[in-house]
């Protein structure tokens, strides 16, 4: 299968300010890929730069083999909503289903229409005025109604309430499996969304820390928990990404598999190996480096 | 819904031939599309295809091209096999094990699955 | 326990039939971009007739004035007064930069969310500012044509019938509405482009910026200001927007394509 998107050395600076830095990787289509990470980690900037609306400071960014950057037809199969979208002064609901099949090649309208009503969008009202979780709402409808082969979605669940989050997966676990596509989508609050994804990248501090299939995951990561001393002892030689303590016990998230011998000693020494969730990842990662390493 | 220790298309599959071995889909009747299954659990599609597709190639499940996914005929027979030949590993040598650690011998164990099997209701 | 779950699960299929695909409505990229400004109507075709209104209102008032002040409706002095007041210039020119900033900076964003080019966008907006001319000009020109038709409102007031506006010749008319609309509207987008490129700082040093050629072109002009004025023929204005149309757009394009969107 050829590389959906490939991403080679790119770097983002904006000032002083490093967003991404020297970013590698190949994404491939037809996933449901999430991009996880803490506020500020760089996920906008990532998915600014694949969707074609800025340009790397450093690197290439390439989409079915162009870079997305002013090419009209890549740009044309791409949708990217951001999580803070400017609408035109005075635009309503209304005039953003009325132009959106002029732009996007795939539009559905009736689609948009019955999620436009899912979701209890006001069509009259100035988008201006909108609440947070009506913003997404929006987004996620011109995101999922576009059917962009590559659809980008920044923080869709920002605000949104739990019958909102709970029918923006059903519209979108359907029509994406009726209308298959490369679906990217940003989010740091993970549990809620961890399940539909088969990919995930989890960024931080600029950087692609994973990116793994979702059945990889046991073999990344595993976690042991047990008295403290224990765990002191038998992670001694492992690269371990998180460990949390209370007096007397202790929990460590370890990078890598734990093989049989380990098994046996952990259990031999009364601690329990449990697998990780990525949920568990995430935190892992977003607190692996102190930021005195972070900056170094 | 479902837990984090064993992969999710397989959760799923589980799901399914519990509920075809308990006679809620009799054989040759349809069972909820791959989609739809992805829609009400919350799981990637490709997620509930893979789950799916794992009955169908057990011989559970038949696709019918166009329509949908059907009970095979002999499934429950082939699921409950399937069990059956599952049981000593699954349930049968953790509860002898167990047993030993508590110090019960062969005869208390027995005894005691008698027992159970007495009370239970039929 | 489970099996309830599971024959619950069919009974939210019913969304399963999500739309049909409405294909072949997608245009061409620069005509979606004129759309995309076109859609918001009022501000394309309602506020420059209101503004339009608006000044013809002020000048009634200052004719009335000059009435109530003692000159005579029709009168040479009434007449050329009337028809050397620049007004009409200020006021609609101020509300027309306003526009052709706003039109650029707040349409840019979603119009690059939608897909769009940075090209296609400033070549789509350039189309837009051609219609908002066209339209104006057709306004002022009608408007102008009503007001010799009923010898100046039937009392001698000249609104439209002045120096500006080439003294009630309709063709003039047309064009002087027409270029000096496409004029304002795509140099005020460059300072929009700018405040996209630049934020706050943008704007400022580019009017600075156009500040000191001007400047230096004076001065460099300036010993031969008599000649030139001689020679003056008023087609150099009509090249004169035509030259400052086609920088504009290409400023508002070299500007927008490095613009960041945040």
């Amino acid at each position: 299968m050829t590389d959906h998107i490939v991403l080679e050395g790119v770097t983002r600076r904006f000032g002083a300010h490093t967003a991404l830095d020297s970013v590698s990787l190949r994404l491939p289509a037809g996933s449901i890929c999430g991009l996880l990470g803490r506020n500020g980690a760089g996920k906008t900037t990532l998915l600014s730069l694949i969707a074609g609306q800025d340009l790397p400071s450093e690197g290439t960014v390439r989409v079915n083999g162009h870079s997305p950057f002013e090419h009209a037809a890549t740009l044309a199969g791409i949708n990217l909503v951001r999580d803070n979208q400017r609408y035109p002064d005075d635009f309503d609901v209304r005039n953003v289903l009325s132009i959106a099949p002029s732009f996007l090649p795939h539009w559905d309208a009736e689609l948009a229409e019955q999620l436009v009503a899912g979701f209890r969008v006001p069509r009259g009202r100035s988008i201006k005025k909108f609440s947070r979780g009506q913003l997404s709402a929006v987004a996620i409808i011109l995101g999922v109604a576009s059917r962009a082969p590559l659809t980008l979605m920044d923080e869709p669940y920002l605000g949104l309430d739990v019958n909102a989050r709970r029918y923006f997966h059903e519209v979108l676990v359907r029509d994406v499996a009726e209308h298959p596509r490369t679906v990217i989508l940003s989010t740091h609050h993970v549990e809620e969304s961890e399940s539909l994804f088969d990919r995930v990248l989890i960024v931080d501090e600029g950087r692609v820390l994973l990116d793994a299939g979702i059945e990889d995951i046991p073999d990344l990561a595993f976690a042991v928990s047990g008295r403290d001393d224990v765990i002191r002892d038998l992670t001694a030689d492992l690269d371990v990404l998180r460990l949390q303590t209370v007096p007397g016990l202790a929990s460590a998230t370890v990078r890598g598999r734990a093989d049989t011998e380990f098994i046996a000693r952990a259990e031999a020494a009364g601690a329990r190996i449990l697998p990780v969730s990525v949920a568990d990842l995430v935190t892992a990662y977003g607190t692996e480096r102190t930021p005195e390493e972070a900056r170094a | 819904m479902f837990t984090g220790t064993t992969p999710l298309f397989q959760q799923l599959a589980t799901r399914l031939a519990d509920d075809i071995v308990s006679g809620t889909y009799p054989e040759e009747s349809a069972v909820p599309s791959a989609t739809d299954l992805a829609v009400f659990f919350d799981l990637n599609p490709a997620t509930a295809s893979k789950g799916v597709n794992l009955l169908v190639e057990q011989g559970a499940l038949y696709k019918k091209r166009g329509i949908g996914i059907f009970v095979a005929p002999g499934a429950r027979e082939l699921l409950l096999a399937q069990r059956r030949e599952r049981l000593r590993a699954d349930f049968v040598e953790p509860l002898v094990r167990e047993a030993r650690l508590l110090g019960l011998d062969p005869v208390e164990i027995e005894r005691l699955v008698r027992d159970t099997i007495a009370k239970e209701p039929s | 326990m489970t099996s309830t779950l599971l024959t619950t699960a069919p009974t939210i299929a019913p969304t399963s039939t999500l739309g049909t695909h409405s294909k072949g409505l997608t245009m061409n990229p620069i005509f979606a971009v004129t759309r995309l400004h076109l859609t918001r109507r009022i501000m394309t075709f309602g506020l420059p007739v209101i503004y339009v209104g608006v000044v013809a209102l002020l000048s009634i008032m200052i004719s009335l004035i000059s009435w109530r002040a003692g000159s005579q409706p029709g009168s040479e002095g009434w007449i050329a007064g009337s028809q050397a007041n620049p007004g009409l210039v200020w006021a609609l020119g101020g509300f027309l930069g306003y526009m052709g900033v706003a039109s650029t900076a707040t349409t840019f964003r979603f119009a690059i969310t939608l897909g769009s080019t940075r090209r296609s966008f400033t070549l789509g907006t350039l189309l837009w500012n051609l219609i908002v001319a066209t339209y104006l000009a057709a306004v002022l020109t009608a408007l102008t044509a009503i007001e010799l038709l009923t010898d100046h409102w039937f009392i001698g007031f000249y609104i439209f019938d002045i120096f500006i506006l080439g003294y009630g010749n309709l063709l003039i008319t047309f064009v002087i509405v027409l270029l000096g609309t496409l004029t304002l509207l795509t140099v005020a987008g460059v300072f929009g482009a700018a405040w996209i490129r630049f934020s706050n700082r943008g704007p400022i040093l580019l009017g600075i910026g156009i500040g000191l050629v001007l400047i230096v072109a004076i001065l460099i002009l300036i010993p031969q200001a008599a000649e030139i004025a001689a020679a003056f023929r008023p087609w150099w204005l009509a090249v004169a927007a035509g030259v400052m149309i086609i920088l504009a757009s290409l400023g508002s394009w070299r500007m927008l394509r490095r613009a960041i969107i945040r």
